[in-house]
């Protein structure tokens, strides 16, 4: 999988909050994921350059994340503009946190490291949060398990395959008829793999009866992934389409 | 004097417990400071007489003296909570706390064994005690990420009961014991609304800002 270049997903939109943060990591290095009170998402090294403490600890208010620890304010920029200890300070636009790129799509919120990326591809669709699942394994293994579990149909009427797209390296798609579910790579690191799995459709059609349908297949999913000696043999029926 | 005393280790997850359902419920109490580290003094005598297992939270109201944290919540809550909601009567509203009240007492002692290795150094092997910590919280996630699908904000009742007091420590003190938040976005949540409850207090350990 491509690294530096690439669009990856580093969380569902619905599990940030406005005006809260929550930590991950992306090939390894720690990134705060946040949204502020407006709404707006935000991707940034998890790091105060003050100390060195988590941003993640800390807490979102108004426009503004602030560090756990001595309080000192970050905007929507990454620029500190309010230092608690020295309120009368003009802070200096060298006090900055590294931010990247921040988009939302399908339901999940997107971020590169790359500061000159190609697009993220264009995506239309509503999508409704399912559940994202970490997995100890390589982003590659875990793609290679997503034909694992069959899908039942929600929408769709009568049989059809369980189908495997691939979309982009970091986005997939599981699909049985007219239901199809988003499925979004993230590299944790080498060894611990992220998948964002948000439903492809309407809230009208999908929230609730169809998200708590969806998320038996995830967590079947997780387990086979995990534990492969408990699969089932019918599990292996899955075709794989690469388009 | 209240009628309430609380035998208390400002550090113990289960006396906070304790605390946060004395606080929630809006309830009067008395709290005696014990020595458990260093002093050891809840295996001194006095205790063990008031609990032979040498564990606090103990709780004394009037002539009754209590020990076990879950018991000691479902008795503040049937005994004090005039609106009955912390421990709701009905069927499945009543065993559904329950259940979860023995997932709190039985599957979360892993995470105050991990707690106290980290803080404590209590025996034990960090790795091992992380992993099952982390699967135990993970199946609280998993929960409530269901509930939310069933437009549910809290475990067992479609309000806070004593399930959420006993469950919340273990989550919100993970980071003592090497566990994150990342990874539980549906407990993050949860967590979020829970500390917006009126009566709500911290402990060492749970930032006052969040």
């Amino acid at each position: 999988m491509s690294t530096a270049d690439n669009w990856h997903p580093v969380g569902l939109s619905h599990s940030i909050e406005a005006g809260s943060s929550a930590g991950t990591r992306l090939f390894g290095q720690e990134l705060v994921v946040w949204r502020d009170a407006s709404g707006m998402a935000h991707v940034w090294e998890d790091r105060c350059p003050h100390r060195g403490m988590k941003l993640s600890f800390g807490f979102v208010r108004g426009n503004h994340i602030a560090c756990l620890y001595h309080g000192w304010q970050y905007d929507r920029g990454g620029y500190c503009q309010y230092i608690p200890a020295h309120p009368d300070l003009e802070v200096p636009q060298t006090i900055k946190v590294p931010i990247y790129l921040t988009q939302e799509q399908g339901g999940m919120i997107w971020t590169t490291l790359s500061g000159n990326p190609a697009p993220l591809p264009a995506g239309r669709d509503q999508a409704v949060p399912l559940r994202s699942l970490y997995l100890d394994c390589s982003a590659e293994a875990a793609v290679t398990g997503l034909g694992l579990v069959k899908l039942t149909p929600f929408v769709s009427r009568g049989l059809a395959d369980t189908v495997v797209h691939h979309v982009t390296d970091t986005l997939h798609a599981v699909s049985t008829g007219d239901d199809r579910l988003l499925i979004g790579v993230q590299a944790v690191s080498e060894t611990r793999t992220a998948l964002h799995v948000a439903i492809c459709g309407a809230p009208e059609v999908y929230e609730g009866p169809g998200q708590s349908h969806f998320l038996d297949w995830a967590l079947q999913l997780r387990r086979a992934i995990e534990q492969p000696d408990l699969r089932p043999p019918a599990a292996r029926g899955a075709a794989l389409e690469m388009n | 004097m209240s009628a309430l005393v609380l035998y208390n280790y400002e550090l113990d997850e289960s006396c906070y417990k304790v605390r946060l359902g004395l606080s929630l419920l809006g309830l009067d109490w008395q709290a005696i400071a014990v020595d458990v580290f260093p002093g050891k003094e809840h295996l001194t005598p006095p205790y063990l007489a008031m609990n032979p297992a040498g564990r606090l939270p103990i709780l004394r109201d009037g002539d009754l003296v209590l020990h076990g944290t879950e018991a000691i919540l479902a008795h503040l809550a049937r005994a004090h909570d005039p609106s009955g909601k912390w421990l709701p009567r009905d069927g499945a509203g009543f065993a559904v706390v329950m259940q979860w009240l023995n997932f709190s007492a039985h599957d979360l002692g892993i995470t105050i064994a991990a707690r106290r290795h980290s803080l404590f150094d209590s025996p034990g092997d960090e790795a091992t005690l992380r992993a099952a910590s982390s699967q135990a919280i993970r199946i609280m996630d998993d929960h409530m990420t269901a509930r939310g699908f069933a437009q549910a904000d809290w475990f067992a009742a479609a309000h806070a009961t004593i399930a959420d007091i006993a469950l919340f420590p273990a989550f919100a003190l993970s980071r003592d014991f090497g566990i994150d938040h990342d990874e539980y976005p549906a407990l993050r949540r949860w967590a979020r609304r829970f500390r917006a409850l009126p009566g709500f207090k911290t402990m060492p350990g749970i930032p006052d800002y969040h």
